[in-house]
């Protein structure tokens, strides 16, 4: 128990102290070449306190700060009636800490990986502009509340990240892959890379109508940042989301079941509690297409007299970090993987769309369960990929078009970027599209 | 500690260093519906080390001031191996060595502002929305930022300096049935607590329209013609060409820098943009940036054609072309990236009513409501629209999107109107860091094609 806590209890009702201290080193290569070598060493700290029933927060580098109870108990007197309380003592899961082998990576190690793998993909194809970034990233994170949580785990993850401009566009290709163990060649996105980037030496646009749209697990934000918008405690409490008392009902396929994992050991992304030191646990949130759970921090749980699901993280939509107040996020999603290989699905297509990306996703009205973006990605012809796709709109609202998926693959791999997800390739039967 | 920063670089055994260091002082006050869910004051602080040797480059940044000099030498170190990575060297281009101090200056500084009266503004602005017909819920959210940041290098730069700004942010929901509509509203955006009071006017339009939405249809797919208010203006010409002109995302791309060479046609001769950190009261005015490199206006399109680009020191050598001062990193744990500062573009000559008439079937956009470009592939929202039927503009609607392509595009846009107007929050995101401190100044533009994504 950090000193903080100690020195808290006796100035205010209730503390919670977050600490995270991460330790990082980057090397990116631009254009096959090192472009930089980037490491941090950094440490934030969020606290937050109850004092004579309201709410107050406050935020430094270090807990040893002077003065941060009397901060937070400042904040306090302006702040809102607190409506819950922070975290209890609580058994927490057993999750696979820091790998030593991970953790101990240095740039050197990087800067080969990035290396061997630019080497990699030049035997195949050696025309490219490659951007190719290695890191590995050590965590410690330390949850504790005057209310007995105890949370503190230590993490180490390294990551890989393949891209080129594609030639005469704006847009490009990107595989990743991430590990809690020391990564080596990525071979395997290595070949879909250059798979992928030869299918783009062509460009094709359809015709305006509905296609069948595959979904490839880059792209699964699409439709489950509109889903967690709809699960989020908050908006079933304002009942401004879609789902509000639909728990039991059909809200999509019964292909698709939404699971939150964030306990796997050993997996990317695992960690035994939230950022409120509230235990994570694998739960449903959605089984073959019925609602079987909202996503709840403390504040929410309370409001909708539940108990947390252990969804607290400090992150919001596009941005997050200490500074950021935790609210339901998911933490660690799996889509249930389907028996058809992707290939094998793209095969008995007539006419569709494979999309990894869509730009523009947070213009869209995505708390109703809508998205409309700019689809990147590549068009499908009697079940071959025939090109790119070049100003193409796709428009859908999930809770009607993702009824009706049709086929759900037997790969999975992550989305793109910030949601730590783990989704198969999604083959929704019929989505607005604007072509040509 | 500027003293002992600059014994730091100074000792350094690397070709170039610089180190950054700053204090922030931040307060936030939001609500979400009638629950007032923050209120904190608080401040970090940390630093940022950069250096060059042998041609290579490494950064790092750190919370512990007295870890500056072991993260300096351990930079020197790895920019010695990413040199020898390299075939070609990096190099940068010359720039004074500048030994001053910039403070802010503002008639109403926020920072003689009371909590107090922040507090209440904020609050009367949430309970006007609240209650108001058919809102469902609302978020207002009162958001400053004060930095002093001192920067040194080894070439005997050393300067203080200061980044002071305030806004408020809110997003109006309306909601009728199955039917929900967002619409934003944004006050202030430099150190000027003038510009975030008193707008209780600006406020009731917004609800207005909010409520309006609620009646609107939803675009029709298809391609159309359409008008820009300077808000969606400001939008396309900062995502779709602003971000082609930071020459850092430029300089690794072979293709691009093909097509963008100086002297490239680009649009019209009607077409002239700027970029500008000097404009008064836009958020992304200021002095000088993270790189020590005092910020110019940079003329990017003029009559039509590729003028300029914005630089660090290092694109600007990789170019040879001139130091543009738009090296900015929002923050202490950040390495600064080149970004635009206020991007504005020329008023033309004509008339909203003329471009209006000038359309038979098509568009007329509102509001900027987010966009997201993939070097010459641009998507973006509009936050409501009318509708323009011969010549004449008709009835509102909601749920935009429209994309391109930014070349074709450019070379579309036929009219431009007479009169600019400013954003009030800066609101960009790049690598990673979302800055409030950038501006725009745009008139209403007409394109002749684009295509709409309707829901």
């Amino acid at each position: 128990m950090h000193k903080f806590i100690e020195q808290a209890r006796s100035a205010v009702d209730q503390a919670e102290l977050y600490w995270k201290r991460t330790h990082s080193i980057t090397a990116s290569y631009e254009n096959n070449q090192l472009q930089e070598i980037a490491e941090n060493d950094l440490s934030s700290v969020a606290v937050r306190v109850i004092h004579e029933g309201k709410l107050g927060s406050t935020f430094a580098v270090s807990p040893d700060q002077e003065g941060l109870v009397d901060q937070a108990k400042t904040a306090a007197t302006h702040g809102d009636q607190a409506t819950f309380s922070f975290a209890p003592q609580a058994d927490y899961p057993s999750v696979e800490g820091s790998n030593p082998d991970t953790a101990g990576l240095s740039s050197e190690n990087l800067v080969a990986l990035c290396e061997s793998t630019i080497d990699a993909i030049r035997t195949k194809r050696d025309d490219l502009a490659l951007s190719v970034e290695a890191e590995v990233e050590t965590q410690s994170l330390v949850v504790e509340t005057t209310e007995g949580a105890t949370g503190s785990f230590e993490s180490a993850e390294t990551l890989v990240s393949i891209g080129a401009p594609i030639k005469g566009a704006g847009i490009g290709v990107y595989k990743w892959g991430g590990s809690t163990r020391p990564l080596s060649t990525p071979q395997h996105l290595v070949e879909e890379f250059v798979e992928w980037y030869g299918w783009t030496e062509k460009t094709s646009t359809p015709k305006t109508g509905r296609l069948p749209v595959l979904f490839a697990p880059e792209s699964s934000f699409l439709y489950l940042l509109p889903l967690w918008a709809g699960l989020e405690g908050g908006a079933v409490e304002k009942k401004t989301s879609p789902l509000t008392e639909r728990l039991g009902e059909q809200i999509l396929s019964d292909h698709l079941t939404v699971l939150e994992d964030p306990i796997s050991p050993g997996s990317f992304g695992a960690r035994p509690f939230d950022d409120e030191g509230v235990p994570c646990r694998k739960t449903a949130v959605v089984e073959s297409g019925v609602l079987k759970s909202f996503l709840l921090d403390q504040r929410t749980a309370s409001a909708l007299g539940q108990s947390s699901t252990g969804n607290a993280a400090k992150r919001e939509l596009f941005s997050g970090g200490t500074e950021t107040k935790p609210s339901p996020w998911p933490i660690r999603w799996q889509i249930t993987a389907g028996e058809l290989p992707y290939r094998e699905i793209i095969a008995g297509l007539d006419e569709a769309l494979l999309i990894y990306f869509g730009m523009g996703f947070h213009s869209g009205n995505y708390p109703q369960g809508q998205f409309s973006i700019q689809a990147i990605g590549f068009h499908i012809k009697g079940g071959k990929v025939i090109g790119r796709l070049d100003n193409t709109m796709v428009s859908a609202n999930i809770y009607e078009d993702f009824k009706n998926v049709r086929a759900v693959s037997s790969e999975t791999g992550p989305a793109l970027g910030f949601l730590n997800v783990l989704a198969p390739y999604v083959l929704v039967d019929s989505v607005q599209v604007a072509g040509a | 500690m500027k003293e002992k920063l600059a014994g730091i670089v100074g000792g350094l055994s690397a070709d170039y260093a610089d180190l950054r260091y700053e204090e922030n002082r931040k307060t936030r006050i939001s609500f979400k519906g009638d629950q007032l869910v923050e209120v904190a004051t608080y401040e970090t602080s940390g630093g940022h080390v950069r250096a060059f040797n042998a041609g290579g480059k490494a950064v790092a940044s750190f919370s512990d001031p007295s870890r500056a000099g072991s993260m300096a030498e351990a930079v020197a170190a790895s920019a010695a191996i990413a040199g020898g990575r390299r075939q070609k060297p990096l190099r940068l281009a010359e720039a004074p060595v500048i030994t001053d101090t910039f403070p802010i200056r503002s008639e109403s500084d926020l920072r003689s502002v009371s909590f107090q009266e922040k507090l209440d503004l904020t609050t009367h602005y949430n309970r006007m929305i609240l209650g108001e017909k058919e809102i469902a819920t609302v978020e207002t959210n009162y958001d400053e930022f004060v930095s002093r940041r001192v920067f040194v290098n080894s070439e005997g730069t050393l300067v203080e300096y200061e980044i002071v700004l305030a806004n408020i942010l809110g997003f109006i929901v309306s909601k009728r049935g199955d039917v929900m509509q967002r619409v934003r509203f944004a006050f202030g955006g430099d150190a000027d607590f003038a510009r975030i009071r008193g707008r209780d006017e600006d406020l009731k339009q917004r609800i207005v329209f909010a409520q309006q939405l609620l009646d609107a249809e939803p675009a029709k797919a298809g391609l159309f013609p359409v008008i820009l208010d300077p808000s969606e203006s400001g939008l396309f010409i900062h995502e779709a060409f602003g971000h082609l002109s930071e020459a850092d995302g430029l300089q690794n791309n072979p293709a691009f820098r093909e097509k963008l060479q100086i002297g490239a046609p680009l649009g019209k001769p009607i077409l002239n943009v700027y970029d500008d950190p000097s404009l008064p009261e836009h958020p992304g005015t200021y002095v000088i940036d993270d790189e020590g490199v005092l910020g110019v206006r940079t003329e990017l399109i003029t009559e039509g054609i590729l003028s300029g680009r914005l630089h660090s020191r290092e694109t600007a050598a990789e170019f040879g072309e001139p130091l543009s001062g738009n090296m900015r990193a929002v923050g202490e744990t950040y390495t600064p990236v080149v970004r635009m500062s206020n991007i504005g573009m020329d008023p033309g000559t004509d008339t909203f009513d003329d471009m209006v008439a000038s359309i038979d079937h098509g568009y007329y956009l509102v509001g900027a409501k987010g966009g997201q470009t993939s070097g010459d592939q641009f998507t973006f929202g509009a936050q409501w629209g009318y509708t323009i039927e011969n010549g004449k503009l008709g009835s509102m609607v909601r749920d935009i999107n429209m994309s391109g392509e930014l070349f074709s595009t450019l070379q579309r846009i036929s009219m431009v109107g007479d009169q600019t107007e400013g954003s009030e929050r800066g609101g960009c995101g790049k690598a990673g860091q979302m800055n409030r401190l950038s501006g725009k100044d745009t008139p209403p533009i007409k394109i002749d094609q684009v295509t709409i994504g309707g829901v």
